[in-house]
């Protein structure tokens, strides 16, 4: 509850980010923006998320995963591993949602689980953000 | 008329001609245009062409015979102009002939009739089919953008040309429409590159958007990035955003049975946490086990839970009020916060108030509803829907109440339906829930006439579930009293003087009537719980027939005192006693040493089937903090309980098939109950003993 009383409004967002990111086998969370895709707010181990790609190897669909290999960002590998995951969900989103619209114009995505062997990303998308948890799935 | 007969075999042997022409274009087009032209499109416009060559031909041939046809002469130069097509041309056609009234179906069938009767008759087929000027001005937009779409355009632009053009002979409209066909062709590639080329860069675009942060989050954009980062993320929309949305995330995260889980492929050891494995209380059949602790380190801390109560429509959701937290004077005094018992870690909502919540409850004629009575003597209204705040509240005057408010409820109707609280001092008021500004009724209580005085200050108020203007009140003294909300026969409205319910001998904390949802009536009986480290059962006098002094009744200087019919002692003051909500005869109390216990009377009336307490939290006090306040049942299963006190966690506890659920239950419980009332009751009249 965002309210005046709770004080200083930054903290309680931090503190209700801090408290996810603090649940067991939540790896990293990512917060989006739904038009454009710029990231707002990060947490956890964002860049370990993708490991075969690491070696420097951009997506072939991103011609500005150039951009990241400025000097400038050579430093912040965990931006760029940010940077990275953000758009492959941002895209990701924005098929499942042309997908939805297909189906039905006044339908939209709600939630998205994305169960895979080794861990599952779980996408709140809304009108204006995206919210991004990767967790470890329990072994199964 | 001679004449006139010549035109007609004229025009005739022209049709014919015309006929056989027409065929054979129209087997050519066919097989020029049948590559990514749909049928539909074609066929409207062999006739139409034909249509004007027709009318070509026609007014060639009949260029000298004028005179004749006015309406030929009149409408000629308007054919002539511009628009392709149909109103006027058909018009004319069927003027002087009328088997050229159907020329889009393509079969004509010359005949000489007297022409203008039934020309009326086809003219509207032939208006309704054509398309083209409407879709002369389409303009082009991305979204509709397919293969079939953009060939129409094209279309009418050539025929309105080769129209101006030279519409003479067939043969040479054939030759022109081929190399307009080239062209158009031609226009088609073009605009299909166009098409491509912006596709292509709005898709750059799309995927420049989503690089665009990644460029700006380099070194030069930073300091504005941040500045626009902290715009965004103080917005109310984003706060909005994150709590709803990690809500559900939360949720899905402690979602504990995973779906995909495929038994086939190893045997995990899972716990068979039967016995051993969490905190569990009775045996077997009687089991308690501790489900989940709710405790947020926001807002519980050190904080005492007041009250409990599960939501009547969502099985998942409870409630619990707290007092003020001494440490954080700039939180609010009193919240109310709802649990979800799929989300363990944080609080679905979160309400706050001025002053402690003493007692709150979620309406049970309205889900999104939770009234709450403060220390301040206000009663408050939230809605789930609504912020944090309460929507409404009573004010501090005179009117309603000035002390502080530990019991409310919500009584009546569906449709007609009354808050009814009670303070300390012995004010009762009911109150409309849409509007809290004044009370609607409100009453005094006061002790009977023989009492030392006349102050009387409830602790807690109960109503049965079938009569929604008696209650009891438990009061300071010990001593519990029906009340009537209105005068009635023989009793005014207020403290009935004739019956008091006389055996406590310390404050009641907890009056609870029983639901009865059986086939025998049980809901006279009632379970108090009081500081004197007891708890008693007592037998209600239906509130009509309070006047005959009956068995068991000592008549004292007009004063009826009822004696409680069953006694369970503790070893511990005693907070909160309920009764199971499926079960007749099963009861929960908790105590001031932090005991849960479960009763079942007609099992047991001397000890508890099951005892167990709430797991102490780790960074919790050791000291005085395992007092339980309060106890609330599930009540549509009637398996969970909920516990709170103190420590300000609240704690769920789930029991055994024969302390709560629907399965197993038997009509002769009832029975049973009632059986045990009446020996009670026997035995304590005619022996004085039990």
């Amino acid at each position: 509850m965002s309210d005046p009383v709770v004080g200083n409004g930054t903290d309680a967002l931090d503190e209700t980010l801090g408290r996810l990111s603090k649940k067991p086998g939540v790896k990293a969370t990512l917060v989006l923006d739904r038009s454009s895709g710029a990231i707002l707010k990060t947490s956890g181990q964002v860049s370990s998320i993708r490991k075969a790609k690491q070696l420097g190897s951009p997506l072939p669909a991103q011609p500005g995963a150039s951009f990241a290999a400025d000097p400038a960002a050579g430093a912040s590998g965990q931006d760029q591993g940010a940077e990275e995951l953000a758009s492959m969900v941002w895209n990701f989103i924005a098929t499942a949602g042309s997908l939805v619209q297909e189906l039905d114009t006044e339908d939209e995505v709600k939630l998205l689980r994305l169960r895979t062997k080794k861990q599952e990303l779980v996408i709140v998308p809304d009108a204006k953000y995206l919210l991004i948890v990767v967790h470890d799935t329990p072994p199964a | 008329m001679q004449q006139r007969r010549d035109e007609i075999l004229a025009k005739k042997a022209k049709l014919a001609e015309l006929k056989r022409q027409r065929e054979i274009r129209t087997q050519a087009t066919a097989s020029r245009q049948s590559i990514g032209v749909t049928s539909d499109l074609i066929s409207p416009t062999p006739g139409r062409t034909d249509r004007r060559e027709i009318e070509a031909i026609i007014n060639s041939v009949l260029g000298e015979s004028r005179p004749v046809s006015v309406s030929t002469g009149a409408n000629s130069p308007a054919r002539r102009g511009s628009r392709p097509n149909s109103v006027l041309s058909a018009g004319e056609l069927s003027n002087e002939t009328s088997e050229y009234a159907t020329p889009a179906n393509g079969h004509v069938v010359p005949s000489p009739q007297p022409p203008q009767i039934l020309s009326t008759v086809t003219l509207s087929t032939v208006y309704e089919c054509p398309p083209s000027p409407i879709k002369e001005v389409f303009s082009y937009s991305k979204g509709v953008q397919t293969t079939e779409e953009w060939t129409t355009p094209s279309r009418p632009r050539a025929f309105s040309e080769s129209d101006n053009d030279e519409p003479i002979t067939p043969k040479s409209s054939k030759r022109l429409s081929r190399r307009e066909r080239d062209r158009e062709e031609e226009l088609r590639e073009n605009i299909r590159k166009e098409i491509e080329e912006e596709l292509r860069a709005a898709k750059e675009l799309v995927t420049d958007g989503v690089l665009k942060p990644s460029a700006a989050a380099n070194f030069p954009a930073r300091t504005l990035n941040s500045e626009e980062l902290r715009a965004v993320t103080q917005s109310d929309d984003f706060m909005d955003f994150i709590d709803r949305s990690t809500k559900v995330i939360e949720k899905a995260l402690d979602q504990e049975y995973d779906i995909l889980t495929d038994y086939t492929l190893q045997v995990h050891d899972i716990d068979d946490d039967d016995e051993q494995h969490g905190n569990t209380g009775g045996k077997g059949r009687r089991k308690v086990k501790e489900l989940a602790q709710f405790y947020d380190e926001r807002w519980s801390k050190k904080r005492m839970i007041s009250s409990i109560n599960f939501s009547p429509k969502f099985p998942e959701l409870l409630l619990a009020s707290y007092t003020k937290n001494p440490t954080a004077p700039h939180d609010p005094d009193g919240i109310v916060q709802v649990w979800n018992t799929h989300l363990h870690d944080r609080p679905e909502f979160v309400f706050h108030a001025q002053s402690d919540i003493l007692t709150a409850k979620f309406s049970p004629f309205h889900p999104n509803l939770i009234v709450g009575g403060a220390y301040s003597g206000q009663v408050l209204l939230w809605d789930t829907r609504a912020r944090s705040a309460p929507v409404q509240k009573t004010p501090l005057t005179g009117s309603g109440h000035t002390h502080p408010v530990y019991c409310v409820d919500i009584v009546g109707t569906q449709n007609a339906n009354n808050i009814i609280s009670c303070s300390t001092d012995g004010a009762v008021c009911g109150w409309s829930v849409d509007m809290l500004a004044q009370p609607q009724e409100s009453l005094t209580l006061q002790a009977p006439i023989p009492a030392k005085n006349e102050d009387l200050s409830p602790t807690c108020m109960a109503f049965p579930t079938a009569d929604p203007t008696f209650f009891l009140v438990g009061s300071e003294e010990g001593t519990i009293f029906p009340c009537h909300r209105y005068d009635r026969a023989g009793a005014k409205a207020g403290v009935d003087q004739r019956v008091n319910y006389k055996g406590h001998a310390a404050p009641v904390m907890s009056v609870h009537f029983h639901p009865s949802h059986g086939h025998v009536d049980l809901g006279d009986l009632v379970l108090s719980s009081s500081l004197d480290w007891s708890v008693k059962l007592w037998k209600v006098r239906a509130p009509a027939a309070t006047s005959t002094v009956g068995p068991g009744l000592s008549a004292v200087g007009g004063e009826a005192t009822v004696t409680p019919i069953l006694d369970f002692v503790r070893e511990d003051v005693v907070y909160d006693a309920a009764w199971s909500p499926v079960k007749p005869g099963v009861f929960s109390l908790v105590d001031g040493a932090g005991w849960l216990e479960l009763w079942d009377i007609t099992v047991e009336t001397e000890e508890p089937l099951a005892r167990i307490s709430p797991s102490a939290r780790k960074d919790g006090r050791t000291m005085l903090s395992k007092s339980l306040n309060r106890v609330a049942w599930e009540p549509a299963e009637g398996k969970r309980l909920a516990t709170g006190g103190i420590d300000g966690a609240l704690t769920m506890f789930e029991v055994g098939p024969d302390l709560g659920g629907k399965e197993g239950l038997k009509n002769e419980d009832w029975i049973t109950v009632r059986k045990l009332v009446s020996r009670a009751e026997a035995g304590e009249n005619g022996l004085g003993v039990f």
